[in-house]
C-alpha cells in the first residue's frame, strides 16, 4: 500500500534572523558589530548563555553553556544581560513588515522566525522568491536586521532551508525538489523529528535521512507505530501544515511573575502560584470558560527554562482544582536546585464549563463545595474589592 | 513549432525571463493544476530557450541545474542571470569569491553545452563612473569565458568606447525594449559580439515602471505593430552581424510574455527570418 496525499502547490517564505536577540542588540548598538556577543543574565551564581553571536559560535559557545566557561573560551566576548521587551519589540516591528503581503503569517515566539504563505499573492506582488528579497531588502533598511530566506513548497522544507545557509544567505526550493534536499542531511537536522525519535533511530544505527527514507511505512510501523506515517512524510519532506493566519492563534489566559529575589523555597513558590491560580481562574470564570490544559513556565536565575503542562479532565475554572493541577506541573517543570526568577501559569484549551455531573454523589458533592466555596469568595471579592478576603496560603507570600 | 532557424546563417531562439509563474496557469498558459516542478517541460513544448532569473536571487546550485536541464529537452538552451550580488548588491571584498562560487553553481549547464548566455544586469544606479567602470573590467576578467551579455540600465553608458571595449571582449550589449524614460539605457541595434546578440523586451509601462512592484513594471501588452516594426527593424538589421541572437520577453504579467513571445516568433517567420 503507497500512501496518497492530497497537495496543492504551495509558496512559503520562511524567514529567519539568525541569532536573533544578538542582531536585535546590534541593531541598538552597532559598535557590537563583528565581534563576539553573549547575551546571558547579569548577577546570577551559575548564568547560562541565552543567545550568542557567529563569533562566539565559532569560540565553541553554545546555547545554555555556564558563562563562566563561556567567557573562558572567548575572553574578548561582549556580555549582555538580555532585554525580552526588545526581542518582542522588534519581532513585532518585523511582523508589520510582512503583513502587507499576506493573510497568513505565522510567528514563533520573539525568536525572528516567520513563515509566510504567499500562494495566492503572485498576480498582486510577483513571483514569492522577489517578494522575499524585498522583504529582506525592507527588513534591513527599516530594522537593521537581516533575515535568511527561503521559499519552498510547506513549511518544513522552508525551515529546513534557512537552516542550512545559515548565518546569512537564501534558499529557493522547487515543488518536487523536497526530498533531494533532506536526503543527504543528518536526520536531526529535520524539524518535528523529537530526541525519543532520535534514539530510537540510533539503535538501528540510522543517522542519515536518506538511509531512513530507504525504509518503507510498513517497516517503519514495526517500531515506531501510529508515528510511522508521520515520519515517513516529514524525512520526505512532505508537510502539509497550513500556515495559521494572523489572530487565530488559541486562546489562552495567562499569568505571570517574576521574583524580586530568586528563590527555591517551595513554600513561598506554591503561595505564589496559587496567586497565579486565582488571576487565571477569575478571568476564566468572567469569560465562562474553562481550562482544559494547564502549563508552567519556569526561568531559572541561570537563563534555562524548563516548561511543562498536565491535561484538565475534565475541563475547569475553578480555583481549588486548577492549583492541584498547576502544583504537579510545577514539580513537574522544577528539576533544578538552581533558583527560579519567574513563573508563567497557562490555561488553554478554553471550551463552555462542562454540563456533565459528576457520577457518584460523593465526588459530585465535593465538587459542588469547591465551587460554591469559589462562587462565595468571588461574591465577596466582587463587593468589597480582591483584599477583602484572602486564602491563607497567599498570606504567607 | 520549429523556432530555431537559420538566416544569413544567423540563428534566432525566443523564449521568455522565467517560466515559473504559477499566474501563467490562472491565463491559461499552463494547463489547470500545474505544478510549478512541471513547468518547465511543458515551457519547451512552446520555446527553445529561457532566461533562468532565479540565479539572481540565489546562487545557482549545482544540483538544482544538474535537475533542471536534464528535465528539458536535448536540444533547449538556457540563458542565466548573474547572481545579484555581482551586480546590484556588491561587496567590494566578498565579490570575487562570489564570481567563483557562480561558475561554479552554472558548471552543469556550461558542460552540458546549454548556456547561451550569461546575463550581466547592471540597475540604473550604476552609471558610468571610474569606479564602476573599474568593476565592470575586473568582473568581465573574472567571468573571462563564460559568454557574457551585459545589460546596462542606465544612459551614461550608451557610448563608442563603451560598446568598443565589449566588442573588443567579445561581450554582447543587450539591446533592450522598455519605456521612453529619462535616464533609461536607449533601444539600439548595435552588436558587440558576433557570436551572439541579446534582446530583451520589457514591456513599455512608463507608468509601473518604477514603482517597485514588478507585476506593475512588467505589465505591458505589445501590439501586433509593434513587435512587427521590430521585426522587420532592428531584428533583420542585427541578424546578419551575428551567428546567434536571443530574444526574451521580460512583461510576465498574465502571461503577456509568452503570447507576444509566440506573436513574435509567427512575424519572424513570416519575415523569413526563421523557418517554421
Amino acid at each position: 500500500m503507497k500512501p496518497i496525499w492530497k497537495t496543492e502547490d504551495r509558496s512559503i517564505i520562511h524567514l529567519n534572523v539568525a541569532d536573533f536577540a544578538v542582531a536585535v542588540e546590534r541593531a541598538v548598538d552597532s559598535r557590537l558589530k563583528d565581534r563576539p556577543v553573549i547575551i546571558a543574565p547579569e548577577g546570577a551564581a551559575r548564568a547560562a548563555v541565552y543567545d550568542m553571536s557567529e563569533e562566539a559560535y565559532r569560540n565553541g559557545i553554545c546555547k545554555g553553556m555556564a558563562l563562566g566557561r563561556a567567557v573562558r573560551l572567548c575572553r574578548d566576548a561582549r556580555i549582555l544581560p538580555p532585554h525580552p521587551d526588545r526581542y518582542e519589540h522588534a519581532m513585532r516591528s518585523l511582523l508589520k513588515q510582512t503583513l502587507p503581503y499576506s493573510p497568513l503569517i505565522e510567528t514563533g515566539e520573539a525568536d525572528g522566525h516567520l513563515f509566510m504563505d504567499v500562494s495566492g499573492s503572485s498576480r498582486l506582488f510577483g513571483p514569492p522568491a522577489d517578494v522575499a528579497w524585498r522583504l529582506r531588502r525592507q527588513v534591513k533598511k527599516d530594522l537593521g536586521l537581516d533575515p535568511i530566506w527561503s521559499v519552498a513548497p510547506n513549511k518544513l522544507v522552508a525551515k529546513v532551508a534557512t537552516r542550512l545557509v545559515k548565518p546569512d544567505g537564501e534558499y529557493i526550493v522547487g515543488a518536487g525538489e523536497e526530498e533531494s534536499l533532506l536526503a543527504p542531511l543528518p536526520i536531526r537536522l529535520v524539524p518535528g523529528i523529537e530526541r525519543d525519535d532520535l534514539l530510537r533511530l540510533q539503535e538501528f544505527n540510522l543517522t542519515r535521512v536518506s538511509q531512513f527514507t530507504a525504509l518503507s511505512l510498513e517497516q517503519l510501523q514495526i517500531p515506531f507505530g501510529a508515528r510511522a506515517l508521520f515520519l515517513y512524510q516529514t524525512a520526505r519532506g512532505i508537510d502539509p501544515s497550513p500556515v495559521l493566519p494572523m489572530g487565530q492563534k488559541p486562546p489562552k489566559v495567562i499569568a505571570d511573575h517574576e521574583f524580586g529575589n530568586d528563590t527555591n523555597d517551595r513554600s513561598f513558590l506554591e503561595s505564589i502560584l496559587y496567586r497565579l491560580v486565582e488571576q487565571v481562574g477569575d478571568r476564566l470564570r468572567r469569560h465562562r470558560r474553562a481550562a482544559r490544559r494547564v502549563a508552567v513556565i519556569l526561568d531559572y536565575s541561570d537563563g534555562m527554562r524548563c516548561a511543562r503542562q498536565l491535561a484538565a479532565r475534565p475541563a475547569t475554572a475553578n480555583d481549588l482544582t486548577l492549583f492541584q493541577l498547576a502544583r504537579r506541573t510545577l514539580l513537574l517543570a522544577w528539576t533544578r536546585r538552581v533558583r527560579i526568577r519567574h513563573v508563567r501559569l497557562i490555561c488553554d484549551r478554553l471550551i463552555f464549563p462542562p454540563a456533565q455531573l459528576k457520577l457518584f454523589a460523593d465526588e459530585q458533592r465535593q465538587t459542588q463545595k469547591r465551587d460554591n466555596l469559589v462562587v462565595a469568595i468571588d461574591s465577596i471579592r466582587q463587593r468589597f474589592g480582591t483584599q477583602a478576603v484572602r486564602i491563607g496560603r497567599t498570606l504567607a507570600a | 513549432m520549429n523556432t530555431q532557424t537559420t538566416h544569413n546563417s544567423c540563428r534566432l531562439w525566443v523564449g521568455t525571463s522565467g517560466y515559473s509563474y504559477t499566474e501563467w496557469t490562472d491565463a491559461g498558459f499552463y494547463p489547470p493544476g500545474t505544478k510549478s516542478g512541471a513547468m518547465l517541460p511543458l515551457y519547451a513544448r512552446h520555446f527553445p530557450i529561457t532566461e533562468l532569473n532565479f540565479t539572481w536571487y540565489q546562487m545557482p546550485k549545482v544540483h538544482v541545474l544538474d535537475r533542471m536541464h536534464r528535465q528539458a529537452p536535448a536540444g533547449f538552451r538556457f540563458a542565466a542571470k548573474l547572481t545579484r550580488t555581482l551586480t546590484h548588491e556588491i561587496d567590494p571584498d566578498q565579490w570575487r569569491g562570489q564570481a567563483t562560487q557562480y561558475r561554479d553553481g552554472i558548471a552543469p549547464l556550461l558542460q552540458a553545452r546549454k548556456l547561451v548566455a550569461v546575463l550581466l544586469q547592471f540597475p540604473p544606479s550604476f552609471v558610468r563612473a571610474p569606479q564602476s567602470r573599474q568593476y565592470l573590467a575586473a568582473l568581465l576578467d573574472e567571468l573571462d569565458g563564460l559568454p557574457l551579455a551585459v545589460e546596462f540600465r542606465h544612459a551614461s553608458w550608451a557610448t563608442d568606447r563603451v560598446f568598443a571595449e565589449l566588442e573588443r571582449r567579445r561581450a554582447t550589449l543587450v539591446t533592450v525594449d522598455e519605456p521612453e524614460l529619462p535616464g533609461l539605457f536607449p533601444g539600439l541595434d548595435v552588436v558587440t559580439n558576433p557570436e551572439l546578440f541579446y534582446i530583451r523586451f520589457h514591456g513599455r509601462n512608463a507608468k509601473g515602471w518604477r514603482s517597485g512592484n514588478m507585476q506593475k513594471q512588467f505589465d505591458y501588452d505589445y501590439g501586433d505593430d509593434e513587435l512587427r516594426q521590430w521585426a522587420d527593424g532592428r531584428i533583420a538589421k542585427m541578424a546578419p552581424h551575428a551567428s546567434t541572437g536571443v530574444i526574451f520577453f521580460n512583461n510576465h504579467v498574465r502571461a503577456q510574455a509568452p503570447r507576444n513571445a509566440v506573436r513574435l516568433i509567427q512575424l519572424l517567420i513570416a519575415r523569413g527570418l526563421m523557418a517554421d
